[in-house]
């Protein structure tokens, strides 16, 4: 049976896609106009051309990374990570104590995320409005496009039997009678195969690839694959323009620039790369808020070897939670934490696991045994927990995120959470991936052995899958880079729509928030902007950044020259 | 002899020296393309960390060895540039003696110390209070890992497979 590529179906069809690694620019740099500039393709970026362009606005989105689709997803690690994540899934904070996993390539983390939909907890909202003054974002003001976004992306309840991994999850909250949901997934004609992580080989996943992205270059917008946004060009209150430089084929800068006019400006390159981008252009930060209060809810694991096959590679990769822990002790109590299961692939364990040698095959030995949880901490909340710091540095930038101990008093709690839960749900030998410890017989043994094993930086093995914060939103400049809708406070034409907006992490996976944060803002943000043919504003003569630069004697084009 | 082949053929006589290869030449199972950086170094490294994952049979072993060198230079190609480096330096110090004595304090070359020796370095690097250790250790553990598992020749160890689905590529 041959899959439908709808990329690959859409290009032969005529959508415009520039792709850095073989444009050839002239002596001078290009100029590429259109009502809307979108920088980045994934959860932001996808909802908000789509919504654009349904607007009847012209809109260019630009991405990093390469365009991939589904004849390009083999499910083997050694392809995707590479292909499809930041740095080759090898990204990893200042001091390496965290790794993160964070999709680059056109549809962002929605092409290689595990399709987990949950919508913003109604307490981090609350929090939101009361602690950094959010407005219009209420569970019941998000109600309805939450609704929408899950009826675009067919996100519904995980109908079939969970897989062994996600089942002992399951089994573990029954038996210790603590909360538990199945979980809401964004696939369509899904073939339950578990390699979401790789990129759909059958397109069943709702991501941005195969959703908003076709339908906006069907509906006219234009698509730069691995072109990199170097810089903003902004005087007084106004974005005059964003230079774009091509990538070659292993994201290599290439000399080949192209300079992007519009009438408003949307960024959408998620935390870390959104700020990233906005400190290097110099935009203004009078409260030096940029790239503060980075969140990654970050992530320990624990394993658990089972008498009886769990094969957690084969089928949906989460489709059972559990919030018993994330809110026990308030909003901005103790850290909480959500238990879910990781899909369980030989690259993805192998390094996420501890030692080497005999032990080390021992453990990859008993890989289809293995059954791993995961303790997501939901950071942001608690006053000694203000996240990480972007910054930027001589080669691009940093990430620097302490462990503080409110975190450390998570992850232990977490640690026993899952063991008990593990060796409830009937697991022979518990290890808790942290240096140190062990295999664990019992759960008696894993109360004791946990409450006094030693947790620290580069020893307990940390991850993160959720890039949140960095610009934060809110209506008090002291404490927000843009509105609540997304506006720029400074900047009358930018808006930024990603994950880097919220004020703290969330207590759950991102996607759904952000698609239904970005469309309502999309749509407020299509209903100013009049469709029609407005020639872009040019900088004034006094423009300083546009004077220094040379390459500002740009000759105008249209995209379909360019294409 | 032109410029480039010379300055090839002096890193690669300095690297052989830290190495010890000038020493003390060991009969080898494997044949080690010593032009390719860093390929001695993780020939010593590898039957350490993969310990037990390797087979034992000579042939097979060199085979999936040889194939775990190929997939580390595959995985450090695709590295962006400042992790490159980052292993790069970690890499040099390893195969230069006064990196040597920095890193596990003393000169003696990688290649004269016993494979046991070489496992009590490793997790003295992972057991110590120092980050730069613990970052070594975890850079060339991962390295290691994440490459020679990432080979579908290496699966049948875990008894997995990737599906073979109608339609998809193999």
């Amino acid at each position: 049976m041959a899959i439908v590529d709808p990329i690959y179906e859409g290009l032969a069809s005529g959508w415009k896609h520039l792709d850095g690694s073989d444009y050839q620019g002239g002596d001078k740099p290009e100029t590429l106009e259109a009502d809307v500039v979108i920088i980045g393709t994934g959860a932001g970026g996808g909802v908000a051309a789509d919504i654009l362009t349904q607007a009847g606005l012209s809109v260019v989105m630009v991405e990093k990374g390469p365009l991939r689709s589904s004849r390009d997803f083999d499910m083997e690690e050694r392809t995707a990570y590479p292909n499809l994540y930041q740095q080759a899934a090898a990204l990893k904070t200042a001091d390496k104590a965290i790794g993160i996993f964070q999709g680059r390539a056109v549809g962002g983390s929605t092409t290689v995320n595990w399709t987990t939909s949950i919508r913003t907890p109604p307490e981090t909202l609350a929090y939101w409005q009361s602690e950094f003054n959010v407005k219009g974002l209420s569970a019941k003001e998000l109600e309805p496009w939450f609704e929408q976004m899950e009826s675009r992306l067919h996100i519904s309840q995980w109908a079939f039997e969970p897989n062994r991994n996600n089942g002992m999850l399951r089994r573990g909250c029954e038996q210790l009678g603590w909360d538990y949901t199945v979980i809401k997934r964004n696939v369509l004609g899904c073939w339950n195969t578990g390699y979401c992580g790789m990129g759909c080989p059958v397109n069943a996943k709702q991501s941005m690839l195969v959703t908003t992205i076709p339908a906006a270059l069907s509906a006219g917008a234009t698509l730069l694959s691995r072109f990199e946004a170097t810089a903003i060009e902004h005087h007084g209150d106004k974005v005059y323009g964003i230079w774009v430089q091509a990538r070659d084929q292993n994201l290599a800068p290439r000399p080949e620039k192209l300079m992007l006019k519009a009438r408003h400006y949307i960024l959408a390159g998620g935390a870390i790369h959104t700020p990233v981008l906005m400190m290097r252009s110099g935009l203004a930060d009078p409260m030096q808020l940029l790239g503060k209060r980075t969140f990654l809810h970050p992530t320990v694991l624990s394993g658990a070897v089972f008498d009886e096959a769990i094969n957690g590679h084969s089928g949906a990769p989460q489709s059972i939670y559990s919030d018993q822990f994330v809110w026990r002790d308030g909003a901005a109590g103790e850290l909480g934490y959500k238990l879910e299961v990781p899909p369980i692939h030989p690259v993805l364990i192998a390094s996420k696991t501890l030692g080497f040698g005999k032990s080390h095959a021992e453990l990859m030995a008993n890989f289809n045994q293995l059954q791993v949880v995961i303790a997501l901490v939901r950071d942001g909340f608690h006053p000694q927990s203000q996240g990480g710091n972007v910054s930027l540095d001589g080669r691009g930038f940093k990430l620097d995120y302490p462990l503080t101990e409110p975190f450390w008093r998570a992850a232990r709690a977490a640690f026993a959470s899952m063991a008990e839960l593990q060796f409830a749900a009937g697991a022979r030998r518990v290890l808790p991936i942290s240096e140190g410890v062990g295999y664990l017989n019992s759960w008696q043994e894993a109360r004791a052995a946990i409450a006094d094993m030693s947790l620290a930086p580069l020893k307990t093995v940390v991850a993160s899958a959720h890039v949140m914060g960095g610009c934060p939103m809110g209506e008090d400049k002291n404490k927000a880079m843009v509105d609540s809708l997304g506006q720029s406070h400074y900047l009358e034409n930018l808006s930024v729509m990603d994950g880097s907006v919220f004020p703290t992490s969330l207590g759950a996976n991102p996607q759904l928030s952000i698609y239904g944060m970005v469309a309502k803002n999309a749509t407020a943000l299509g209903g100013r902007l009049a469709p029609g043919s407005k020639v872009p504003e040019t900088a004034p003569d006094t423009d300083p950044v546009a004077d220094a630069a040379p390459e500002t004697a740009s000759e105008t084009i249209s995209p379909a020259a360019l294409l | 002899m032109n410029r480039r082949k010379f300055l090839l053929t002096a890193l690669g006589g300095t690297a052989a020296l830290a190495l010890g290869v000038s020493l003390y030449q060991p009969q080898l199972d494997l044949e080690v393309d010593g032009d390719k950086p860093h390929r001695i170094l993780f020939s010593l490294l590898l039957p350490v960390l993969l310990d037990g994952a390797l087979p034992e049979m000579s042939v097979p072993r060199d085979a999936a060895v040889n194939r775990t060198l190929d997939a580390i230079e595959a995985t450090i190609s695709v590295l962006p540039a400042s992790q490159r480096d980052e292993l790069e330096q970690l890499l040099n110090l390893l195969e230069n003696r006064l990196g040597l004595l920095l890193l596990t304090g003393n000169m003696t070359p990688l290649l004269l110390r016993s494979p046991a020796e070489l496992a009590n370095q490793l997790e003295s690097w992972r057991e110590s209070g120092l980050a730069l250790f613990n970052q070594a250790y975890l850079g060339l553990r991962e390295l290691v890992m994440a490459s020679f598992y990432s080979c579908p020749e290496h699966w049948s160890l875990l008894n997995y497979a990737k599906p073979e689905l109608p339609g998809i590529k193999s």
